[in-house]
């Protein structure tokens, strides 16, 4: 299929103006800020330093070398990423096609000589843009905010299943801005899923809940023993191996692994929802 | 312009459209009718390669809208019920999304358009501060902004008042005269598709009922109008003499071919029956439609 680059910009262009002209899209920003913050004050404020100070000292470490902003960045990124970030993205690859479609957009776009194809296309490059900015502002804020409130020292990264690492901060940084582009790829997979079904003639929520079952599905059953021998099939799991980029020495075997099941999930949705879209009548 | 080749759609077990096909000439102002459901917007969705034909072909300049849709479309320009934008957007912005997936509009052009449809110094606003009128002609200029030689028309005028339907009555005049565009109508409103219109076909249940030019919905029988003191009589007695062929709603009778109306009050007079009025009726297409859709 052949694809007009020139032309492909403009309609990927098209799908940013729409995209960034809504509110809504920025809700999600705002809820990242608010939460982060918050967590911030409940580090800041509650036991949860002391804690983790006992458990550096407990190993032998020296608790104010670690208790940093970069530390700190990394602790409340994770929750983040976990809960916030599957739901806010998802919700933005359940609208992209879905409400062109339902608010009735799509059939003036439709009746231009675009094939359905770029279309798709298009849409899907600007949700992989989307996940970029959204991990990346997600990132930057949370060094920045935890930089007004501890200082510029050495990372502390628990590592699950691994113990934890220890970098200076010049490594650490390196690794977390790392992790954090590693992190773009489970937006855009967790993005693309939900684009997927919007592809399909279903309503926006219907998209997002969809997707977000699927990954509530995979999460669940990779907690259940049986499926420990499974692991490596559930979504989930690849999802998270990137917190091994902490680990020391770094597994890149397991990492790449991750990283090809993950690409080929994103491209397999992709298709889908494509071919899903091409085949669909469209009406009023 | 248009030739749809004996199309067809099936949703799941409903025949939306079955077996249509018509074709729609260049440079004509084509009137499409039928009830809600009757298919019009399928088949428009067809034509717009929207929706899939189970059946069938669609073709626009030549070109079959599902295998050629790029060039099938290219000078295609399209307004549907309810025009929808992107309300968060301005009436520029928007103009500049929908031209772009044509091919990008220059600034020039776009000014054109914005002047030619009345939107000139709104355009910078955005769209949800716009009245209905206003997202009408905002619908207008996204459909012109290609140069089209084709323009098809979903309900344009649902939603407006009769002063902005008035207003797109003449504009599509406009557009006729000045651009020479062929038109395409969907339109429930009966008196605008007889005012415009030149060609007419009628869908009914997803078939179509009728095809051809407007002044052959008047021509179908000779109706007068008749005002007598026993009109259940009158007819009686008209149809015996063999004046006339049919009569309905205690008001109307139709004359039999050579049968003139001065024949019709002499009968009625010698028969003791009081004439009080007699007047041709023109059928209006009001009346065409009808019956059509009551299968008489």
């Amino acid at each position: 299929m052949v694809i007009n680059q020139g032309m492909l910009y403009q309609h990927v262009r098209n799908e940013l103006w729409k995209l960034f002209g809504k509110k809504r899209t920025y809700i999600g920003f705002g809820a990242f800020l608010v939460a982060q913050n918050l967590m911030l004050l409940l580090f800041r404020f509650t036991r949860w330093e002391h804690q983790m100070e006992t458990l550096l000292a407990g190993n032998g470490y020296l608790a104010q070398e670690y208790v940093s902003a970069l530390t700190v960045a990394l602790i409340m990124l994770m929750p983040q990423i976990l809960l916030l970030m599957p739901l806010y993205a998802s919700l933005i690859g359940g609208d992209l096609m879905a409400k062109e479609a339902e608010d009735g957009t799509l059939r003036m776009i439709l009746s231009r000589p675009v094939s359905r194809f770029r279309l798709v296309f298009a849409k899907w490059i600007t949700g992989v843009i989307f996940s970029i900015c959204l991990v990346i502002v997600l990132g930057v804020t949370a060094v920045l905010f935890s930089r007004m409130w501890f200082p510029w020292k050495s990372l502390f990264a628990f590592v699950p299943n691994r113990v934890f690492g220890l970098f200076s901060a010049g490594e650490g940084l390196k690794l977390y801005v790392f992790y954090n582009l590693l992190l773009t790829i489970n937006a855009s997979v967790i993005l693309g899923l939900a684009f997927m079904f919007s592809c399909f003639n279903m309503k926006p929520a219907a998209a997002t809940i969809l997707a977000l079952s699927v990954l509530f599905v995979s999460l669940v059953l990779e907690g259940i023993p049986f499926f420990e021998h499974y692991q490596q099939y559930l979504l989930t799991y690849h999802m998270q191996t990137w917190h091994y980029i902490f680990a020391q020495p770094i597994p890149w075997g397991e990492l790449g692994q991750s990283l090809c099941v993950l690409l080929a999930f994103c491209a397999t949705t992709f298709l889908v929802g494509a071919a899903a879209f091409q085949t669909r009548d469209i009406k009023s | 312009m248009i030739e749809l080749d004996h199309i067809t759609k099936r949703f799941g077990g409903r025949l939306a459209v079955d077996d249509l096909t018509l074709q729609v000439p260049e440079g004509e102002i084509y009137g499409l009718l039928g009830h809600n459901g009757a298919g019009k917007s399928t088949a428009i969705g067809m034509m717009l390669g929207q929706v899939w034909p189970t059946g069938g072909e669609a073709r626009i300049c030549g070109y079959d809208v599902a295998r050629h849709r790029r060039r099938a479309l290219q000078k295609v320009g399209a307004i549907f019920e309810s025009p929808v934008f992107y309300d968060f957007l301005s009436g520029l912005r928007n103009l500049e999304i929908l031209s772009s997936y044509t091919g990008p509009a220059t600034r020039a052009r776009l000014q054109e358009v914005i002047a030619w449809v009345g939107l000139s110094g709104r355009e910078h606003s955005k769209v949800r501060t716009y009245s209905h009128g206003m997202r009408a002609r905002l619908a207008l200029a996204q459909a012109l902004l290609p140069n089209p030689e084709l323009l098809i028309l979903d309900e344009p005028s649902d939603g407006l008042d009769p002063e902005g339907i008035h207003e797109m009555r003449l504009t599509i005049l406009r557009l006729h005269r000045e651009m020479r565009l062929t038109i395409l109508l969907s339109s429930h409103f009966l008196s605008e598709v007889e005012q415009l219109c030149t060609r007419i076909a009628v869908m009914k249940q997803g078939r179509l009922v009728f095809e051809g030019p407007l002044s052959a919905t008047k021509e179908v029988e000779s109706w007068i109008r008749l005002k007598v003191g026993d009109f259940g009589r009158a007819a009686t007695e008209l149809r015996q003499a063999g004046l006339i062929t049919r009569d309905r709603d205690s008001k109307y009778v139709a004359l039999n071919d050579g049968t003139g109306a001065d024949q019709v009050v002499r009968l009625l007079v010698e028969r003791g029956i009081s004439v009080y009025e007699i007047t041709p009726a023109e059928e209006t297409l009001e009346d065409f439609y009808l019956r059509l859709m009551n299968g008489h």
